[in-house]
């Protein structure tokens, strides 16, 4: 039985309804239905944040919610960082800092960086290490990481 | 992807007839432990209930019985939650202990209960603070202590048709210090291999221990020898607590190993809130 | 040489943009058009044979399009031994082994169809373990091995499970065992690990009416693929095109071919479809290359002085299910036996076992994190034995200019005791610091070296198109899996050709348009690839100065090119735009000189050969990379978990084409040996992977990683474009065992086997006590 439900969210700032099948995680609803294919899937179950997205300007593993849960909600993808072609201040820091090698985790890691900024603006070592444990970076850039979301948060 | 009937309901009402009307029905909170199982075949529902439009379970307040969490409410909020901060901060070690941050902004207490792992992180704090967890269904309310609420690993003492509606740690609240302590592989996300919870009440002390028994446990030979029998040696209290469990052998460690490390943890835990 | 204008400038990642704005395309992001969804029936035991495959219920199901066996492949597939069926054919050899693809027009339709295929298994005795694989009477994994195909380099043994024995004897062991002081004999233990990069392996396939196949590919090598395909499916090459995208991680598990024929036949049976599939991640895990395990006999005799005399090295290797990749990891692992050491007199034997576990295969390193971890392990046994410093006894056995590594090759361009000396400063080498209450701390170090093991004509080639004004495409077959192949390859374009970096654009390979490679392994691409981009600009700048000098009647000898207009040394008024040289270019009388410029280059080394079949003495170097890893630990003697409070890592670069991403890179490859060395290792019951995803199999991250120190040597590469060579695989080689010198310096107790997991610790302190 592949139920649909109509839901309706906000998506990257615009409004939208559509259907949703129930059986659908909101990452395969981001990717397949929605077409915004910068989210990542990783493992499926909550390890990797390759899939993170912000709901309701929370960082939240995509592959552990489902697509239905999104009515009513305001849903934010590493496609809405960069406006108008201006690069958001921690894109640009993970570029000035090579904070990424093949890239697969980067979105992820980007995502959970803008909403660790937006709760604490100046971010210790530590506040690093809650926001970003759960994004596995497996050509090990963390170090660079770290880097550019100190250097994003002095900007 | 699966196939399910999906309900979101915020009448507290329909809920209870949905929970009785087909075999298998889940109730979604956070989701992440349900979404893992479907995935993996451990859960396999008919039908989904949405809780998350049910006000009675957002509940997130401090009154004069206590601190009552919803069902709703997820980890991270617990952990910025002033009361829970001020009063019973070795609550919020438990429920920061849980997976990563956004499996946190997802995950409730109640999730983490339910699940009914018996290395559950939130379980020891909640067992030390001898925390209720109160249940609703289409028969009333009942509240059972959190240490009758765990009934096997995956075992709960919900019956068909109930809800976990929230937990309350009543007061009075500890006067002491409270520490928890997980070992695990990684010391970064991950599932605790031990872990050790220890609450100082004046003089008195709660211990309670998790993943290395079918269920967190109390050990209450480490607590006798303290709190009945006076012990100052923290080794050798510590090493009672070998009586209370029976760890078993997985992916994470071995059953030895969990029979030393719980001990240098409750040690360390005795030392932290009762003093050197 | 003149300045480097781009050469060895930290430049902008070409994939920068794209990669953190999520524009960047990885290969399941180009699944487009009409798709069906392939799904695999795995098998349930380890060895058996496969009684009744019953599909038609399966077949039955709504939305199911087709199912295919084993049977419906025609030939098997293998890069050096061709041993691998696409999918199990009478006989299943591992746990997970496909067995049966279902294809349906819903991914929910072929997982249901899959539950709905009947199978029944004649259990056979499995063999999980190499030594038990060795024995006479051990059941036979592939009955059949005398018959396979195989490149006449490796030796298997039919009627055996021996899937390759590589041999290597170098001047006389027992002369040198005589000439010791001191004899030392340890054996070490190398468990499987898992590369997980976070995206899994992904392919799909299309069937045009005309009978040309498309493939996409998360494959490290698309040439490969063509070339694998090309045979199994006895298809001409001009008729397949592999289409390869940003990968998001290969580390080696990607390399040669894996999944991408599963859905060839499907696509040829529904043309116009785009036939995709996807591993999750246990099968990720399980079903594709896993690192071989290693049990080995080190066996060293060492003169008083610490110099080492002789080596005897016998290397067990599991090599899983199916070895046509991993028999020349063990060829490797013995032709480099010596690691980083000078060592006079070297017998080695090397073996590739056939087991009943998942399949071995290349991992980053390529047997080098196997077999120097016992090297590097026992030189620290050895300087304890002797009591000298280790440090001491690497610089004292070290290579040097002019050494001969264990297969007799002379290396030229190295300065090893650099790499050595450089950590050992950075980490305060000697100095012992006060550990707090409870703990305990120690210092360690662990050297490295790898060549790229390839085959001696592993070639590579480049194409550049100049365009009307002036700007370029460079063309290559090499993949970009993160390690910044396509800006050090625009680096070296931009310098060869003075043209500013931003004039060239570069894109990942499409084997209809990029021109040959061979695979992007064994840090190869850069010193490859790097030549034929070089020689490719060295002939489009050769075209550009030819058009100049008959455009402005001055011989090429007099021009210069600024990179935006080609003049005359002699006066500069005489010139020409490099527009002007690059579109089509014309004489004032209307008379054409030349069409449009293209560079092209191409690469194949000159200084490999065979090795000696009896003695495995021969140069299978193409070059050779030292480097070096210091670290000081301290361990919670209660609990024993290992806090790393100092990492430092040094490799020998030539040049650094880019050393912002180098940097990046050594970083990268020192987390991934630490989380190696203390969290990672595969766990099987009777073939069956036990912790297949990343709840069960932990790696590193940000919370657990310590700071790193790196430090990149230049000791120029001769051959190497720019004196560079490529440094990919090395950092992570020295890690674990450095780590583990750490952790004996600090407890006085031995490691002879990794992860060191808090629970081994508290292990081997408790049987210390």
């Amino acid at each position: 039985m592949s139920e649909k439900i109509t839901i309706s969210f906000t998506i990257n700032g615009d409004k939208e309804t559509r259907e949703a099948a129930v059986g659908q995680t909101l990452l395969s609803f981001i990717r397949d239905e929605l077409h915004l294919t910068g989210t990542k899937s990783g493992c499926e179950i909550g390890e990797c944040g390759a899939c993170t997205v912000l709901l309701n300007g929370k960082p939240v593993n995509s592959c552990l919610v489902l697509a239905v849960e999104l009515d009513g909600k305001e849903l934010v993808t590493i496609e809405a960082l960069s406006k108008n072609g201006k690069l958001d201040k921690l894109q640009q820091t993970f570029i000035d800092h090579a904070a990424f090698q093949c890239g697969y985790c980067t979105p992820g890691m980007i995502i959970s960086a803008k909403a660790l900024l937006e709760r604490k603006p100046n971010p210790s070592d530590e506040d690093i290490n809650e926001a970003l444990s759960g994004n596995l970076c497996r050509c090990g850039a963390y170090q660079e990481i770290r880097a550019a979301i100190k250097d994003a948060a002095k900007k | 992807m699966l196939s399910y009937e999906y309900i979101k309901t915020g009448d507290l009402q329909e809920a209870f007839k949905l929970l009785e009307s087909r075999e298998h029905v889940y109730p979604l909170a956070g989701g992440t432990d349900l979404i893992v199982g479907m995935r993996g075949g451990k859960f396999v529902p008919e039908l989904i209930l949405d809780l998350k439009d049910i006000e009675e379970f957002k509940v997130l307040t401090e009154d004069n019985k206590g601190i009552t969490i919803g069902a709703l409410v997820t980890l991270n909020e617990i952990c910025q939650f002033k009361p829970v901060v001020d009063n019973i901060p070795i609550l919020a070690e438990g429920c920061h202990s849980v997976g990563s941050y956004m499996i946190r902004n997802r995950a409730t207490i109640a999730g983490n209960i339910c699940n009914a792992s018996p290395a559950a992180d939130t379980s020891a704090p909640l067992y030390c603070l001898d925390a209720v967890v109160n249940i609703i269904g289409s028969g009333g309310s009942r509240t059972v202590p959190v240490d009758e609420f765990f009934n096997g690993p995956g075992q709960n003492a919900l019956n068909k048709g109930e809800l976990v509606q929230s937990v309350t740690v009543l007061k009075p609240y500890p006067e002491g210090k409270g520490v928890y302590f997980k070992a695990s592989r990684t010391g970064s996300v991950d599932l605790a291999t031990v872990g050790v919870a220890v609450q100082s009440w004046g003089d008195r002390v709660k211990v309670a221990v998790g993943a290395v028994a079918p269920t967190p446990v109390r050990a209450l030979s480490v607590e006798n020898a303290v709190n009945e029998y006076g012990e100052k040696d923290w080794s050798k209290a510590a090493a009672l607590v070998n009586n209370d469990i029976s760890p078993i052998t997985d992916l994470r460690g071995s059953r030895e190993y969990r029979y030393h490390i719980v001990e240098v943890l409750v040690r360390r835990g005795l030392e932290q809130t009762m003093g050197v | 040489m003149s300045e480097l204008k781009c050469v060895g400038k930290a430049v902008t990642r070409k994939d920068a943009i794209e990669k953190v704005t999520g524009s960047a395309e990885f290969i399941e992001d180009r699944f487009l058009g009409p798709l069906l969804y392939a799904k695999m029936k795995k098998s349930t035991v380890a060895h058996g044979k496969i009684k009744k495959l019953d599909l038609s219920k399966a077949l039955k199901h709504p939305g199911v399009k087709t199912v295919l066996t084993g049977k419906d492949y025609k030939n098997k597939i293998g890069l050096y031994l061709v041993d691998r069926d696409f999918m199990a054919v009478d006989k299943v050899r591992f746990w997970g082994e496909p067995v049966a693809l279902v294809v349906a027009s819903t991914e929910k339709a072929a997982a249901e169809a899959v539950e709905l295929i009947e199978v029944d298994y004649e259990e056979l005795p499995g063999v999980f373990d190499p030594f038990e694989a060795l024995k006479p009477e051990a059941p036979l994994i592939h009955e059949e091995l005398g018959s396979y195909e195989v490149v006449p380099i490796f030796y298997p043994k039919a009627g055996t499970n021996v899937a390759n024995h590589f041999k290597l004897r170098k001047g006389d062991t027992e002369k040198g065992f005589a000439e010791a002081d001191i004899v030392i004999e340890k054996e070490y233990y190398v468990p499987q690990m898992q590369h997980v990069p976070i995206e899994t392996h992904k392919a799909a396939a299309h069937w045009s009416p005309d009978g040309k196949l498309t493939v996409w590919s998360t494959a490290q090598s698309p040439n490969v693929v063509r070339q694998l395909l090309a045979k199994a499916f006895e298809m001409p090459m001009h008729k397949i095109r592999v289409i390869s995208s940003y990968i998001g991680g290969g580390f080696g598990c990607k390399a040669g071919a894996s999944l991408e024929g599963l859905v060839v036949p499907v696509a040829q049976k529904f043309p116009g479809y785009v036939v995709r599939i996807v591993f999750n991640r246990e099968e990720d895990m399980q079903g594709t290359f896993t690192r071989q395990a290693l049990y080995s006999t080190l066996k060293t005799g060492v003169r008083k002085d610490g110099r080492i005399t002789a080596l005897e090295y016998k290397m067990i290797w599991d090599g899983g299910a199916y070895t046509e990749y991993g028999v020349n990891i063990v060829r490797a692992a013995g032709y480099s036996s010596s690691g980083a050491y000078d060592i006079p007199n070297v017998k080695t034997d090397s073996y590739c076992v056939y087991t009943n576990n998942s399949i071995g295969g290349p991992v980053r390193g390529f047997g080098m994190c196997e077999m120097q971890w016992g090297i590097e392990r026992q030189i620290d046994y050895i300087a304890r034995e002797l009591n000298m410093d280790p440090l001491e006894v690497r610089l004292i056995n070290g290579m040097k200019k002019g050494s001969t590594t264990a297969s007799g090759q002379v290396v030229h361009d190295v300065d090893y005791e650099k790499c050595l000396k450089t950590v050992a400063d950075q980490i305060g080498w000697g100095k012992k610091e006060q550990p707090e209450k409870g703990k305990l701390r120690g210092k360690g170090i662990a050297g490295l070296v790898k060549c790229p093991a390839q085959p001696s004509n592993a070639a590579s080639s480049a194409i550049i198109r100049i365009n009307e004004d002036g700007t370029a495409h460079v063309m290559i077959g090499a993949t970009e899996m993160g390690q910044g192949m396509l800006t050090a390859i625009s680096q070296i374009a931009s310098e060869a050709l003075n043209i500013p970096i931003e004039k060239i654009d570069i894109k990942v390979p499409d084997t209809d348009f990029t021109p040959y490679e061979w695979q992007s392994v064994g840090s190869r691409i850069t010193y490859t690839c790097g030549t034929s981009v070089k020689r490719a600009a060295e002939d489009a700048l050769g075209q550009i100065y030819y058009i100049a000098a008959n455009l402005l009647e001055v011989p090429v000898e007099d021009l210069t090119f600024d990179g935006k207009i080609v003049y005359s040394t002699k006066d500069p008024e005489i010139k020409a735009t490099i527009r002007e040289v690059a579109d089509s270019c014309k004489k004032c009388t209307g008379e054409g000189i030349a069409g449009p410029i293209i560079g092209k280059g191409s690469f194949v080394p000159k200084n490999m050969t065979n090795l000696d079949p009896e003695t495995g003495q021969g140069n299978p170097g193409m070059f050779y990379c030292f480097g070096a890893t210091g670290v000081e630990v301290e361990v919670d003697i209660e609990t024993g978990v290992i806090k790393v409070l100092q990492l430092a890592t040094s490799i020998d670069a030539g040049k650094a084409i880019n050393p912002q991403l180098c940097t990046v890179q050594l970083h990268g490859g020192t987390i991934m040996g630490l989380s190696t060395a203390l969290y990672e290792d595969v766990r099987f019951d009777k073939g069956v992977m036990l912790n297949r995803n990343f709840t069960d199999y932990k790696i590193a991250s940000i919370d657990n990683t310590p700071h790193i120190e790196s430090f990149i040597i230049e000791t120029p590469e001769t051959n190497g474009p720019y004196g560079a060579r490529g440094i990919g695989e090395q950092p992570m080689i020295g890690v674990a065992p450095a780590v583990a010198n750490a952790v004996c310096d600090a407890l006085g107790v031995e490691f002879n086997t990794f992860p060191l997991t808090p629970e081994r610790v508290w292990r081997a302190l408790k049987e210390k006590k």
